[in-house]
């Protein structure tokens, strides 16, 4: 029973660490653009995919695919602002037609990727040497605690990037005050499209980590994701990276916990859970008292 | 106060002369596609997708919530009429009304939902129906087939379901074209755009919004049922399938929220659009629905109806 504990802790730190890079990334775009994504799980997915192509054709290593995977899903994350957002923002009620919207994103993304890889599941055939290292009484495959490594390193980077430098500041006031950046003369279209590459992005990478860290995806998995992402921020605050950083690791506790306790089925309940029980008891998320000062 | 009360009884009489033509002119089509040997399955299909974008609207377009959970009162009713004529052997008929009470059970579960406004409302019934379909999968295999499902056994009878279906359409477009009009319509919308003033003004906006909420849960549970029966079988994989939820959203958008109208001929519009594409290229149908979403939303935000009536505002009196 111990040992199942401290297994489920161990992964949960790791899964919970997935967890909160998919969190960040649309609690980013929440925040600026005040968009909800619903496509944000395909986005993780397609980063999936991204790795498995660049292996299985090209042989590039998944650790390698994390840089061009950043590259790529930016730019495509740029584009893609441009052909959505500025439309979409002349609508009557552009937040809630956001969430209608990205539906349809998902819905495309989902079907292209059914297109092109059809319904199986698929697995990156990559293995680290060795398979699993010894941690205290238990074995961890090496492939999740890279990926431990790489989520913490991207996070710190993060927070890094939003408190240190000058567009990761303008990044949180825009979060904070959108009309007031203006004014102190940020180009705010420049910086929506930043943010929603930036999100992007992290998406992409994200999904190569979920391509070592889980068995296997397919084109549906994304669904999962985005309900993933939505409990993460919900849980920290919507808008708030820090928030869902650390919804991110404690939704992972909680639903590694949660299968070692509860019958598989109930499992999954929790996540849902959490997130109507969030939002009834403290809709401004975990830290939400301290980001009302 | 007479004369300004004529035009007033004028686009009245225009408004329920158009129903009234309308109304009449798809009753007596849809009687007749079985008389005629015209394809059952479609037109059962278009009068499902007609009831569920009309009673999404009452909750969408009167009420001003978007929930995207909204398979979850389908999915009740289907189940609970496939498990009412399975397990405890009622008739269909007498089936049905249940699905219906089903629904509204679950709309007045879920009625403390109605405090929350915008996306949260959208995620936590999303949430909801997750939770629904997790519930229901992981019942006891007896009552609710397990991953099997249930099947219905000889109980099919698609000639008589498809006028089931049929009426059930013709009430739900009665009691939201009564809706539209009536003193509680009035007062959805009043609370819709502003519900400090409507409460100023006398509204209870709590039950106002509970009343909206309940008929938009009703008719999707009852078509639930009725597809149940129509197609002899319940599974949790397609009763809760997201599909449906977006789907009814599509047709309800593209046909504009708020108007009787439009629902229906957003439906009708995109099931024959979907029929079309689906015999062309069935592999491209589910890429096609999420271009049509995109595109309805950048370019057409406020649907076919919606868009008409903003080009030509002095039509709004005449339709319904």
């Amino acid at each position: 029973m111990e040992l199942l504990i401290l297994n489920g802790i161990v992964n949960g730190l790791i899964v919970g660490s997935v967890y909160a890079l998919v969190g960040v990334s649309l609690t980013l775009l929440y925040g600026v653009l005040r968009v909800v994504n619903f496509a944000h799980g395909e986005f993780v997915i397609a980063g999936s995919f991204f790795a498995y192509v660049l292996f299985t054709s090209l042989n590039v290593p998944p650790l390698l695919a994390l840089p061009v995977a950043t590259v790529a899903f930016f730019v495509a994350g740029w584009g893609l602002y441009y052909v959505l957002i500025p439309r979409l923002s002349r609508s009557d009620d552009p937040e809630l037609m956001s969430f209608l919207m990205f539906y349809g994103v998902s819905i495309t993304a989902a079907a292209l990727m059914l297109l092109l890889f059809e319904a199986d599941s698929r697995s990156i055939d990559y293995s680290f040497t060795p398979i699993s290292v010894q941690v205290g009484p238990i074995y961890v495959s090496t492939a999740r605690l890279v990926a431990l490594a790489i989520t913490a390193a991207i996070s710190a980077a993060l927070a890094l990037f939003l408190f240190r430098t000058l567009p990761g500041k303008a990044l949180r006031a825009a979060i904070m005050n959108p009309e007031a950046i203006q004014i102190v003369g940020v180009d705010i279209v420049r910086l929506s499209a930043f943010a929603f590459a930036l999100a992007t992005a992290l998406a992409g990478v994200t999904g190569v980590l979920v391509a070592l860290v889980f068995p296997a995806f397919n084109a549906f998995s994304g669904t999962e994701y985005t309900i993933i992402a939505f409990i993460v921020v919900v849980l920290g605050g919507l808008g708030n990276p820090v928030g869902a950083l650390l919804a991110g690791v404690i939704f992972g506790l909680a639903e590694q916990m949660a299968t070692v306790f509860l019958p598989q089925a109930m499992a999954q309940i929790v996540g849902f859970a959490i997130l109507v029980g969030t939002i009834f008891l403290r809709p401004s998320g975990l830290l939400g008292t301290s980001t009302r000062k | 106060m007479t004369a300004s009360s004529r035009p007033r009884d004028s686009a009245d009489r225009i408004y329920f002369t158009l129903v009234a033509l309308i109304g009449g002119a798809l009753m007596i089509y849809f009687a007749l596609v079985p008389v005629f040997g015209l394809n059952v399955a479609f037109h059962f299909y278009l009068m499902l997708w007609i009831t569920m974008a009309s009673a999404f609207n009452v909750s969408s377009g009167f009420s001003g919530y978007l929930p995207f959970g909204y398979v979850a009162f389908y999915g009740i009713g289907a189940f609970t009429t496939a498990i009412l004529v399975k397990k405890v052997a009622f008739p269909v008929f007498l089936a049905l009304p249940f699905s219906g009470a089903a629904g509204l059970v679950l709309a007045l579960l879920f009625a403390p939902t109605l405090r929350l406004s915008g996306i949260y409302f959208g995620i936590v019934s999303l949430a909801l129906a997750g939770i629904c379909r997790l519930v229901i999968t992981n019942m006891p295999e007896e009552i609710t087939g397990g991953s099997f499902g249930l099947q219905l056994g000889s109980r099919a009878h698609p000639v008589q379901s498809f006028y089931v279906m049929m009426a059930v359409m013709v009430v739900a477009l009665a009691t939201i074209l009564w809706l539209s009009r009536s003193r509680l319509g009035k007062a959805l919308r009043a609370t819709r755009d502003d519900a400090d003033a409507a409460e100023m003004m006398g509204v209870n906006v709590p039950r106002v919004r509970l009343y909206g909420w309940m008929l938009a849960a009703f008719f999707p549970a009852v078509c639930g049922g009725v597809e149940a029966w129509y197609t002899n079988v319940v599974d949790t994989e397609t009763a809760f399938n997201t599909l449906i939820t977006a789907k009814t959203v599509i047709y309800a958008v593209a046909g504009g929220l708020g108007t009787v109208t439009g629902p229906i001929i957003g439906a009708v519009a995109m099931v024959w659009l979907d029929e079309l594409i689906w015999r062309q290229f069935p592999l491209l149908n589910l890429l096609i629905l999420g271009v049509a979403t995109v595109a309805l939303v950048l370019f057409l935000p406020r649907g076919i109806v919606g868009s008409i009536l903003r080009r030509k505002p002095q039509w709004r009196r005449y339709v319904p």
